[in-house]
């Protein structure tokens, strides 16, 4: 199909959104690994922080995706 | 090498249609899973809370340890309110934490593998044992009903006065966000699930395509179980999360 080579690096450089995501999720964990050896018995807390951040920040990476495979429908 | 076509084929809808009293009704392969882990999770129930007594003794420990897992998880998150939401939290965890790591129990061959190999064209209607919640409509049912149990939590618990009011607090001008939030909080849960366990699946597909044998195994183990364990336990805990805020 004409122009489905351009759609297909379109759709790789959708997926591109994942490094943001990767960054981000890496900076949370880091940061929450740090708040807990600080303080142990805030652990539970930290924990539920953590995860509504991390998913948060998920959500672009899957967002990339999806844009992704609607562009590799077109191929 | 697997094209974009094939790929789009096993991501699309599949499944059989039956007429029943001239209705047309399409059955999904989603579905059919679905009614596998229906089933397998009541069968299992009834046998671990048969003989329940006050000692516990061999398989009503495990029964107890996971009662006991869904009751913290949400005395943790919804304070002196959780009683009356913890069975549908645990019921929602069990089913999506078996939905989304049931293609470790996969086929292989699979239904068609074995139609080809014997000629019996019965086992080509098995389908294939992939996670439902890869399909978009069942994870967006999923986010749907968090998104009911949240609005029906707020009115119930704080009264339909309390509820419209919470809208305007702490200042109005964030009402059209909190309205907005009725709506981009079930899409982010369904792109969530949906997303991931489509992209865990779509890898485990592209690893069994090109190297079938010994490393599956050990990437299924990530993909699989623990990417799967951990969306389903992130969708409870962010449905939780909500509902905590609806109640408060």
């Amino acid at each position: 199909m004409e122009g489905s080579g351009a759609i297909a690096i379109a759709a790789s450089l959708a997926v591109l959104t994942g490094l943001g995501a990767g960054i981000g999720i890496g900076y949370a964990t880091s940061k929450a690994a740090e708040a807990v050896s600080r303080q142990p018995e805030a652990a539970g807390k930290i924990m539920t922080l953590t995860l509504t951040g991390l998913a948060l920040a998920e959500a672009t990476a899957i967002y990339g995706l999806l844009i992704a495979i609607l562009l590799f429908t077109k191929v | 090498m697997m094209n974009g076509e094939e790929l789009m084929h096993k991501m699309q809808f599949k499944g059989y249609d039956i007429n029943v009293l001239g209705f047309h009704i399409p059955i999904s392969d989603s579905i059919i899973v679905m009614w596998i882990v229906m089933a397998i999770l009541i069968v299992l129930s009834i046998i671990f809370t048969r003989n329940l007594r006050m000692v516990p003794t061999g398989k009503q420990n495990v029964a107890e340890i996971i009662v006991e897992f869904v009751n913290n998880l949400t005395k943790g998150s919804l304070g002196h309110y959780w009683k009356p939401f913890a069975p549908y939290f645990g019921t929602l965890i069990l089913f999506l934490g078996l939905s989304n790591i049931i293609s470790i129990f996969n086929i292989i061959p699979s239904g068609k593998g074995i139609a080809e190999l014997t000629g019996l064209s019965f086992f080509e209607h098995i389908p294939e044992i992939a996670p439902p919640t890869k399909d978009f409509n069942v994870s967006a049912a999923f986010a749907v009903m968090s998104i009911f149990l949240v609005l029906f939590a707020g009115i119930k618990f704080k009264g339909i006065k309390g509820w419209l009011k919470s809208f305007i607090e702490p200042i109005p001008v964030l009402l059209p966000f909190k309205i907005l939030e009725y709506f981009t909080r079930p899409m982010s849960l369904t792109l969530r699930l949906f997303g991931n366990i489509l992209a865990a699946f779509t890898i485990m597909e592209l690893v069994y395509f090109a190297v079938p044998i010994v490393v599956p195994s050990f990437l299924s183990i990530y993909f699989d179980l623990f990417d799967g364990g951990l969306q389903a336990y992130i969708f409870v805990f962010l449905t939780l999360l909500y509902v905590g805020e609806a109640v408060e």
